[in-house]
C-alpha cells in the first residue's frame, strides 16, 4: 500500500538521522537524572515511582519537552522534501499527496514514538537491576502516553509542513502551536473564558464544563489527564472517566485534523 | 493511443508566463526530445505531465487519462527522471530502489536495477555520499523500475561524464526497443540526435518546430557554412562577398570569413573576395552542426551558422535553477 510504503521509507529516513540518537541521549539522561533525584534514602527501600512520573517526568519531560521534539520531528516532513527537491523523486512514484502527508504523520510519529520508548528504557533497566522497589508496570505505562503525546505533536507538525512552502515557514507555525499549547493556554484560556462570561451565562452549560472542554481541548492537557488516570488505576473509570474519554476524543482530533488541512492545501498548491 | 498529449495549455506563475498556448502530442512507442535553451518552460511542461503543477488553461493527456485526476494511476505506469531532484542522503542506493519498487508494487530485484544503471558496486553506501552523475543514475534507476509504459526524462544527462551519457543513450534505445514511449527534454541538442525519433523545440513557452531531425535540417535549409581565411578580413571584403547572389550571411571571426551560402556560389564568393583585394589563404566548407541548427531555432537567427565550440555534450548543472524552469 502505498501509504505505507511512505510511511516505512520516512520511518527509515528519520531513525537514522543523529537527531534521533541525541533524542534517546537526552531522554535516558533527563530520567536519570529525575530518578536520582527521588530516590530511596536511608531505610526506604521503596522507590517512588508514581512520584517520579507525577511530579518529575510529567511536567518537565513529557508536557514540556515531547511536544517540543514532536514539532522539530515533524516540521521539516513535507516543507524540507519541497524546498530540497525529494519531493519530485518521491511524487515520480506512484504517490498520491495523501499518502505523503499521512504516511509521513505515521513514519515520523513511530520514530518518535521509537526514540521515547528508548529513552525511557535505558533508565528503566537500571532501576529494574538495583535493588529497590520499581514499578515498572507503571512507568513503562506511563511511557505509552509519552508516545502518545508526541505523535499527536508530530502530526500537528506534519499538517503546518505540508500548508508552507518553505522549511523556516513550517518550522514557525510549529513552534507557534507548541507556544500555544504548552506555554500559553492557560493565559489564553483565561482570556476566552473572562471574555465570554457574559454570554456564556446564556448558554445551557456551565463555566465550569467550558473549563473542563479547554482542559481536554489542549492535547498536553489531555494526555496529563490520562496520565493522572492511569497512575491513579483509575483509566476509564472513577470521576474523571467522562473528561477521560473527551480527552481521548480531542487527541484522536488533533492527530487528524492539521494533516488533513495541511493537505487541502498542499493538494492545491504547484510544487 | 497517444503517450502525451496537451491542447491549448498555458501555465502562467505571478508575473511571468512559463507555457502559452501549447500543443503537444506524443505518440506511443516513439522517442521524443523535447528541446530548448534553459528557461523555455521544458520543466514546466513536464511538471504539468506529472501534476507536480496545474496548467492554468488547457488539458492534458497523459497515457489516454487527465493528468490531474489520474495522476496517481499515470506515474504507476510511466517512470520519471526529474529535474532538479535530490536524494534521500541517509538512504543507501539499494533502500531507494527498494523504496521505488514498494511504490510500484511489482516484483523487481533491486541489485538487477542497480546493476544497469551502474551502481551495484555503491549500492550499499549512502545516497548523501554520491556525486551528482550517480545520483541521476540512482533516479534513473528508480524510473525504470517496472518496465513503465512512458518514461519521463528531464535532462538526464545533466551531471553525467561522457560514459555517463553514452549509458543513459543505450538504456533509452533499450527501453525504446521494449516497446516504451520515452520524452525526454535536453538543452543541448547533440544528446537528442542519436536517439530521437522526433524533436519539439520549445521557446519561451511555445513549440517552435516539431519535426524529425532530418525534416527539421531541411526546414531550417541546407545549412553549409564556407570558410574562407584571407590575410585581412576588413568591411570592403565583407561587402564585397555580401553583394555576391546566393549569399545570405557573412560573418567576420578573425581573418576567416564565415559565408553561408548556395552550395553553387562558392567560387564566386572566393572570386569576390579576391577582388576586394584579399589574399585567400585557405577555404573550405563545413555542415552545419545540429547546434546550428538548435541555436537557430532558439535564438530566431533565420540561417544557422556554424559555431566554434558547436555540439559541446557537456552539460553544466550550475544553469538548471532558472525561475520557470524550476
Amino acid at each position: 500500500m502505498s501509504l505505507l510504503a511512505v510511511a516505512n521509507k520516512d520511518f527509515q529516513d528519520t531513525v537514522r538521522s543523529r537527531g534521533m540518537a541525541l533524542l534517546v541521549a537526552l531522554f535516558s539522561l533527563l530520567v536519570a537524572v529525575f530518578a536520582y533525584v527521588v530516590r530511596p534514602q536511608g531505610q526506604a527501600d521503596q522507590f517512588a515511582t508514581e512520584l517520579l512520573l507525577s511530579a518529575f517526568v510529567g511536567p518537565v519531560l513529557v508536557t514540556g519537552l515531547v511536544p517540543l521534539v514532536g514539532v522539530v520531528v515533524g516540521y521539516n516532513a513535507v516543507s524540507g522534501e519541497r524546498e530540497s527537491g525529494s519531493l519530485k523523486l518521491l511524487l515520480s512514484l506512484p504517490h498520491s499527496r495523501a499518502d505523503v502527508v499521512f504516511g509521513k504523520v505515521l513514519g515520523r510519529g513511530a520514530a518518535l514514538a521509537l526514540a521515547t520508548f528508548a529513552g525511557f528504557l535505558l533508565p528503566a533497566l537500571v532501576l529494574i537491576v538495583v535493588p529497590v522497589t520499581f514499578n515498572a508496570g507503571s512507568f513503562l505505562g506511563y511511557t505509552v502516553f509519552a508516545a502518545a503525546l508526541g505523535v499527536v505533536f508530530v502530526a500537528i507538525a506534519v499538517g503546518c509542513s505540508a500548508a508552507v512552502a518553505t522549511r523556516q515557514r513550517a518550522l514557525i507555525a510549529g513552534i507557534g502551536v507548541y507556544a500555544l499549547f504548552v506555554l500559553l493556554w492557560g493565559l489564553f484560556t483565561g482570556r476566552v473564558i473572562g471574555a465570554f462570561s457574559g454570554p456564556v451565562e446564556a448558554l445551557p452549560v456551565s463555566m465550569a464544563q467550558i473549563r473542563t472542554f479547554l482542559d481536554v481541548a489542549n492535547p498536553t492537557s489531555g494526555i496529563e489527564v490520562l496520565a493522572n488516570g492511569f497512575l491513579a488505576d483509575q483509566l476509564f473509570s472513577g470521576e474523571s472517566a467522562n473528561q477521560q474519554v473527551s480527552a481521548v476524543a480531542m487527541l484522536v482530533f488533533w492527530t487528524l485534523a492539521p494533516p488533513l488541512a495541511g493537505l487541502l492545501k498542499f493538494d492545491r498548491d504547484d510544487l | 493511443m497517444t503517450a502525451i498529449e496537451l491542447r491549448g495549455v498555458t501555465k502562467e506563475f505571478p508575473g511571468v508566463t512559463a507555457v502559452s498556448d501549447l500543443d503537444l502530442t506524443v505518440e506511443e512507442g516513439e522517442v521524443y526530445g523535447f528541446l530548448g535553451p534553459n528557461g523555455a518552460g521544458k520543466s514546466t511542461t513536464i511538471d504539468m505531465v506529472l501534476d507536480f503543477v496545474r496548467p492554468t488553461e488547457g488539458t492534458v493527456t497523459v497515457l489516454g487519462r487527465d493528468a490531474t485526476v489520474d495522476s496517481v494511476e499515470i506515474r504507476r505506469r510511466t517512470g520519471v527522471l526529474p529535474d532538479g531532484f535530490s536524494v534521500y542522503e541517509r538512504l543507501s542506493g539499494r533502500k531507494h530502489v527498494e523504496f521505488a519498487i514498494e511504490s510500484k508494487e511489482v516484483d523487481v530485484d533491486p541489485d538487477a536495477v542497480l546493476e544497469r544503471v551502474g551502481l551495484r558496486e555503491d549500492a550499499d553506501r549512502k545516497a548523501g555520499d554520491y556525486s551528482k552523475g550517480m545520483r541521476q543514475r540512482l533516479a534513473l534507476g528508480m524510473a525504470l523500475v517496472g518496465e513503465p509504459d512512458l518514461l519521463i526524462l528531464d535532462e538526464p544527462s545533466s551531471g553525467l561524464d561522457p560514459a555517463g551519457v553514452k549509458d543513459m543513450r543505450e538504456i533509452v534505445t533499450a527501453e525504446a526497443d521494449r516497446g516504451a514511449t520515452v520524452f525526454f527534454s535536453s538543452h543541448v541538442l547533440a544528446q537528442v540526435e542519436a536517439v530521437c525519433d522526433r524533436v519539439g523545440i520549445l521557446r519561451a513557452g511555445e513549440l517552435v518546430a516539431e519535426d524529425s531531425i532530418e525534416g527539421l535540417r531541411e526546414a531550417v535549409g541546407d545549412g553549409e557554412t564556407l570558410e574562407v581565411t584571407v590575410d585581412a578580413a576588413t568591411d570592403d571584403v565583407l561587402d564585397a562577398v555580401r553583394a555576391v547572389e546566393g549569399v545570405d550571411r557573412v560573418d567576420a571571426d578573425g581573418d576567416t570569413l564565415l559565408v553561408s551560402c548556395d552550395p553553387g556560389v562558392k567560387t564566386r564568393v572566393i572570386a569576390a573576395a579576391e577582388d576586394a583585394g584579399a589574399v585567400v589563404d585557405d577555404f573550405h566548407t563545413s555542415e552545419a552542426s545540429l547546434e546550428d541548427l538548435f541555436l537557430a531555432y532558439t535564438e530566431g537567427e533565420g540561417v544557422p551558422t556554424r559555431r566554434e565550440d558547436a555540439g559541446t555534450t557537456t552539460d553544466e548543472s550550475a544553469v538548471r535553477s532558472e525561475g520557470v524552469d524550476g
